[in-house]
């Protein structure tokens, strides 16, 4: 999933100065599952606001509502007409569904309330962890499952780096685990750790971020 | 936004509610307002923000001693919840002395009295 994080209050607060009527717009899916942008999220920031307003003596009407996702565009109908009394949304949503909500409400004020991060996974409760950088060449087969790509922080193809110690990054060794150990570790339990010794040619990055703007376009699939 | 002038106060029932009961002073119990948690590990964020919403002067989470959890980690749970919203306070602007968590058993009635007494003296002292 998409992981974000929430904006600091006081940088939130500071965006919605001004607006005399605010819907803070949540998301029910990925910012859900990454506890930073779902209902009761919505339902804590909404609260924070009206404290702050309330020790501020500022008028602000602020409305809350959650949506499926803020990333396709049936989603909206529900909340069409909350959108529309609004001076302004906070979207809690991550940066597609913020962007996809200033297309679809053209002229509406739209602001983002996080940070969005990486794609990653629930390690567990409370605890992201980056697993996929979108490289749109995905190079999984080659190294057992473990992303070079997005795990090393070098994005290093054909082995560790000489800040590899004790199966740690020299990067952050407290936190970070060397992804080329990693790999290894799971190639040989694979028994496939004769691969490795296969030279991984330069990648084509143009596939990925570094080649502008994605789009996807499936013909057999348009009306 | 209405004030409401007492200390609104959340009682595990396995023992910060069990600690309460036998509080008979007058003055203890017009000064807050007991609802009671199945376990002090239900204790979120928006719980205490929108407490505070309503114009409680403060929020007192009283949970199991953090080593004798009746849900094993229940209590250690909202005492980390309950300083999230002490940094959301600060944030806000707001005194992050009006969230309070407190570790009690059943049997810690005096205890239970110290700590509200504690907490009115200081919320009086801060908005005085």
């Amino acid at each position: 999933m998409i992981t974000a994080v929430q904006k600091p209050f006081d940088e939130i607060y500071e965006m919605i100065q001004g607006y005399k009527k605010i819907l803070v717009l949540g998301c029910g899916t990925c910012v859900t599952v990454c506890m930073a942008g779902g209902e009761k999220e919505v339902g804590v920031l909404a609260s924070a606001i009206r404290l702050a307003n309330g020790k501020n003596g500022i008028e602000m009407d602020i409305a809350e509502d959650t949506i499926e996702r803020q990333c396709d565009r049936e989603f909206f109908d529900d909340v069409k007409d909350k959108i529309e009394e609004a001076d302004a949304v906070l979207s809690l949503a991550c940066g597609v569904g913020v962007q996809f909500s200033s297309e679809v409400f053209e002229g509406k004020r739209i602001l983002p309330g996080l940070n969005t991060k990486f794609y990653g996974t629930t390690l567990e409760m409370g605890v992201w962890s980056e697993r996929c950088a979108g490289c749109g060449d995905c190079v999984l087969e080659t190294f057992g499952g473990i992303c070079p790509v997005a795990r090393c922080s070098k994005s290093l193809l054909n082995g560790p780096c000489g800040g590899s110690q004790d199966g740690k990054c020299e990067v952050d060794p407290e936190n970070i685990d060397c992804a080329w150990q990693l790999i290894y570790d799971r190639m040989k339990s694979l028994d496939l750790l004769d691969r490795l010794e296969i030279n991984e040619p330069v990648k084509d990055w143009s596939t990925g971020r570094d080649g502008g703007p994605g789009k996807i376009i499936r013909e057999d699939m348009t009306l | 936004m209405d004030t409401i002038d007492k200390i609104a106060v959340y009682c595990c029932e396995n023992s910060g509610l069990l600690a309460a009961g036998p509080v008979t002073d007058r003055k203890i119990l017009d000064s807050i307002e007991i609802m009671k948690l199945p376990c002090s590990g239900k204790t979120e964020m928006g719980l205490i923000l929108k407490t505070l919403e309503k114009g409680y002067a403060g929020v007192m989470i009283v949970g199991c001693p953090k080593d004798n959890c009746q849900f094993i980690r229940g209590s250690h749970r909202a005492s980390k919840r309950v300083d999230s919203a002490k940094e959301m306070l600060a944030a806000i602007g707001l005194d992050p002395g009006r969230v309070r968590m407190e570790f009690l058993s059943s049997v810690d009635s005096h205890k239970f009295v110290k700590a509200v007494t504690e907490m009115w003296e200081s919320l009086k002292i801060a908005t005085s």
